[in-house]
């Protein structure tokens, strides 16, 4: 019942923000048998990703045959997989595997790195895994790369340069690793989303935390968020110090909506994290869902709970 | 038949010439970072001298001795470059207005060797910037790095866009953030004179302006094997005279002035009557005894005594040197509070290695190998704004780039030691300068939302976020962690002034090593939701 009421209010939602908005509230019918947000724990990443794709229908459920996928990972430092900054390479190696065997004709990955591009995807290990998996890893270092798209539901971003793959792409997937966060205190599947644009100096001179709710209303959705938690940085982020400051909740989460997906991140990150964030620190998560880009009322969703 | 023998000397030259010259410049001209040093790089004769590299020295000055100045010929790439300006300047000639367009010309000794005795005892005296401006190899890395690099960046863009409308990410965009007015003017300059030089009278460059030149001049003068004439076979048709670039035959007197001869074996080969051979001729053996030989010895004592002459002559110029070498160099103590900095006078912050501004202006010629090698393309060439003895040497510009925490290139590559890194721990405690925060100008304070960009940037969390007011964090330094690598300043979006900034330590400081944290390891059995 509660979940049908969900669904109802979020079509009516939808309808009433028009087309821009119909990411995840139209592809849910697709898959109305699958949960809406998987969590596993307890095994290694490809495992995990394979529970989880298991449980939500399958990978067939969202990449089509003959499609052009984009990954979208975290590679934004010149940091050792061991240092949890970046994706895990294993993940995204695996799910790369999973996009071809569902007869995407193209996978690629990039991001728009902090440090030196080349370094970042040489020592996070993607750069190796995405060659060994069969996919293209492109640069994301300069502005020619990037397109102007227009954002009409955001509510102080307005528009903003996006990375072409991303807007040639037939489907996408926003792969982030959970993460503390200095500026933004949590960095996860919104947060995910600076690595797509160009200008992010506007995004930190602006309002960060209503410039991240925005950028999630482009209306090109990710058929799918990953968050990797197999590895956290649990303080001293994006970057970390340390490898004091990682943590090992060997968990993955899945789902189509971002909002519930980073709120209950912030759960997981809350239990293994020595500072403990309140949900209105991270200020994006409510923003997201007064834009109506998902719930971060976990009790009404249907949660599928792995363990391995 | 003998003709041939004496081919076979020159295009022995031109051959040796592009093994040493083609991968050095493909060196200054690369971007992707990927292509090993060139062993050129280590017989450049001044950079070995302020490193010093001892056996360079000896092998340059055992090759003058012995050979003459093989060196200008073969190794020193602002040479070749002038041959393959020559050269290009030739295309579509007579040889009458090409090749064979020179002349003999008397030397003008006392520019040569005055400028090379102020060029080393300004040196001396700690003003290194003349012998940055006249040094050949360096003069070469400022054009190729700041003038040829750039367009072959550009083209590589051109060709990475075609490709990518075919997509096919094989070549990637580079954007061009190195080449600095400064750096671009500098380049021009050095170009511009290579090419009149050498259009107008050869390698009057490398026989007037260049201190190597004049060095190794006082050196070939003795040189065992030396280009002398055969009366007997000249025909003073004078076609050897036309052919000398660096105007050293004198056809009618029959002499070659081995101090200013290169070593082209232009002359030899051009001969058509085996009138000048490359033989072994020492001044002061017996065998010596053609009339080249004879005039020698009075003119090598005779410049000698020029040489000292105008040493002394310089010598009354050095207050003058001396005042303009002289820069304030205060030490600014970083105080995190500091909201008084005058941002237009801050002092540059030298790359890592350096160990200080005095050592790095001391030893840094501005070659700009670093600039071009620098990943992050953070190294970019100063203009005045840091003195005229910081003039084209590269200071780290945080303006939208940094240091990275782990990189060492700039340190790798350096050929006069000017940076030097022992390790990466090395780098990890060398604090070069120190993040000053002004809570004035900060985001954070100013809107009152998050930001926090410059501590995300912070490797090792000198710079990081501390409560402020409701759930907002505001950036907070601390000094002992900072080694000034300019992440924070780089990212930090305020502007026109930026709300943090690297101030530079004048003497690099030494800080602690990042502590080595224990941290539990959390274990949960069940979902947190």
């Amino acid at each position: 019942m509660k979940r049908r009421d969900f669904l109802k209010t979020s079509v009516v939602a939808g309808a009433a923000f028009g087309m821009s908005l119909n990411g995840i509230e139209a592809s849910v019918p697709a898959v109305h048998a699958a949960p809406d947000l998987v969590a596993v724990m307890g095994g290694e990443p490809e495992a995990m990703l394979l529970k989880a794709l298991d449980a939500m229908g399958g990978i067939g459920s969202f990449v089509k045959k003959g499609q052009k996928i984009v990954i979208k990972p975290n590679i934004g430092w010149d940091r050792a997989p061991e240092r949890a900054a970046n994706t895990n390479p294993e993940l995204i190696g695996a799910l790369i595997r999973q996009c071809l065997s569902a007869g995407a004709s193209k996978v690629t990955v990039f991001d728009h790195t902090c440090d030196d591009w080349q370094k970042c995807y040489k020592s996070s290990g993607i750069e190796a895994v995405v060659k060994a998996a069969g996919g293209a890893i492109l640069p994301g270092n300069n502005e020619s790369y990037y397109k102007e798209v227009k954002l009409p539901g955001g509510t102080k971003l307005k528009s903003v340069k996006i990375h072409e793959a991303l807007i040639e792409a037939d489907a996408w997937i926003n792969v982030p690793i959970l993460k503390h966060h200095g500026g933004a205190k949590l960095s996860c599947a919104m947060k995910n989303y600076m690595g797509i644009v160009w200008d992010r100096q506007i995004f930190h001179s602006g309002d960060l935390q209503q410039y991240i709710a925005d950028i999630c209303t482009w209306d090109k959705k990710p058929v799918l968020n990953i968050i990797d938690a197999y590895r956290m940085m649990a303080k001293n982020g994006p970057q970390g110090r340390s490898i004091a400051d990682v943590q090992t909740p060997k968990q993955l989460l899945a789902s189509r909506n971002i909002v519930a997906l980073d709120t209950a991140a912030l759960a997981v990150f809350n239990q293994f994290a020595p500072q403990k964030l309140d949900m209105a620190a991270v200020g994006h998560i409510g923003h997201g869902a007064s834009l109506k880009l998902g719930s971060t009322e976990l009790s009404k969703l249907n949660i599928e709970r792995i363990k391995m | 038949m003998k003709r041939k023998a004496f081919n076979v000397l020159k295009g022995l030259r031109v051959l040796l010439a592009i093994l040493f010259f083609a991968p050095l410049l493909l060196y200054f001209t690369d971007f992707s970072g990927n292509l090993p040093e060139p062993r050129g790089m280590l017989f450049q004769i001044v950079p070995a001298l302020l490193l010093p590299a001892l056996w360079v020295i000896l092998f340059n000055v055992v090759l003058a001795v012995a050979f003459g100045r093989i060196y200008c010929s073969v190794i020193c790439p602002a040479g070749v470059l002038q041959d393959v300006i020559n050269r290009l300047y030739c295309i579509g000639k007579t040889k009458k207005k090409g090749k064979m367009r020179f002349s003999y010309h008397p030397p003008v000794d006392k520019l040569r060797y005055g400028l090379a005795g102020l060029t080393l005892i300004a040196g001396g005296l700690g003003f290194t910037t003349l012998l940055a401006l006249l040094d050949p190899y360096s003069n070469f890395g400022r054009i190729a790095a700041n003038l040829f690099r750039p367009l072959v960046m550009w083209a590589n863009n051109g060709a990475s866009h075609v490709l990518e409308s075919m997509d096919n990410y094989s070549l990637y965009q580079v954007s061009v953030k190195t080449a600095t007015v400064a750096g671009v003017t500098g380049g021009a300059i050095a170009l511009g004179l290579f090419v009149g030089l050498t259009v107008w009278r050869g390698r009057l460059f490398c026989n007037t302006l260049c201190p190597v030149g004049a060095v190794l001049s006082l050196l070939s003068k003795f040189s065992l094997f030396r280009i002398s004439f055969d009366p007997a076979l000249c025909n003073s048709c004078g076609s050897c005279e036309r052919s000398c670039k660096a105007e050293a035959v004198d056809s009618k007197a029959m002499t070659v002035d081995a101090s200013r001869c290169v070593t082209c074996f232009n002359c030899t080969s051009t001969c058509p009557k085996q009138g000048l051979k490359y033989r072994f001729a020492p001044v002061f053996g017996k065998k010596g005894g053609s009339e080249t030989d004879e005039v020698k010895p009075t003119a090598t004592l005779g410049s000698r005594r020029q040489f000292i002459s105008t040493g002394v002559t310089v010598a009354a110029s050095i207050p003058m040197i001396a005042a303009m070498a002289q820069h304030e160099e205060t030490v600014v103590n970083a105080d995190p509070a500091l909201d008084n900095i005058d941002y237009d006078d801050l002092e540059p912050v030298t790359p890592p290695g350096s160990g200080s501004l005095k050592a790095f202006r001391d030893k840094c010629t501005g070659c700009h190998i670093c600039v071009v090698r620098c990943p992050t393309q953070v190294l970019r060439p100063a203009g005045f704004e840091f003195g005229l003895d910081y003039l084209l040497r590269p200071h780290c510009a945080f303006v939208s780039s940094y240091c990275n925490y782990d990189c060492m290139v700039c340190s790798e590559v350096c050929p006069s030691g000017a940076i030097s890194l022992a390790s990466v721990e090395d780098k990890h405690t060398t604090q070069v300068g120190v993040a000053t925060f002004n809570k004035n100008r900060c985001v954070v304070n100013t809107n009152g939302t998050d930001c926090g960009a410059c501590a995300e940037h912070c490797p090792t969390t000198a710079v990081h976020m501390v409560p402020y007011t409701g759930t907002l964090t505001i950036p907070q330094v601390e000094p002992e962690l900072c080694i000034g690598c300019g992440g924070c300043e780089s990212i930090c979006p305020v502007r026109p002034l930026r709300a943090i900034v690297v101030v530079s330590n004048a003497s690099h400081q030494r800080i602690e090593p990042l502590k080595e944290e224990e941290a539990e390891q959390i274990e949960a059995e069940e979902f947190a939701f």
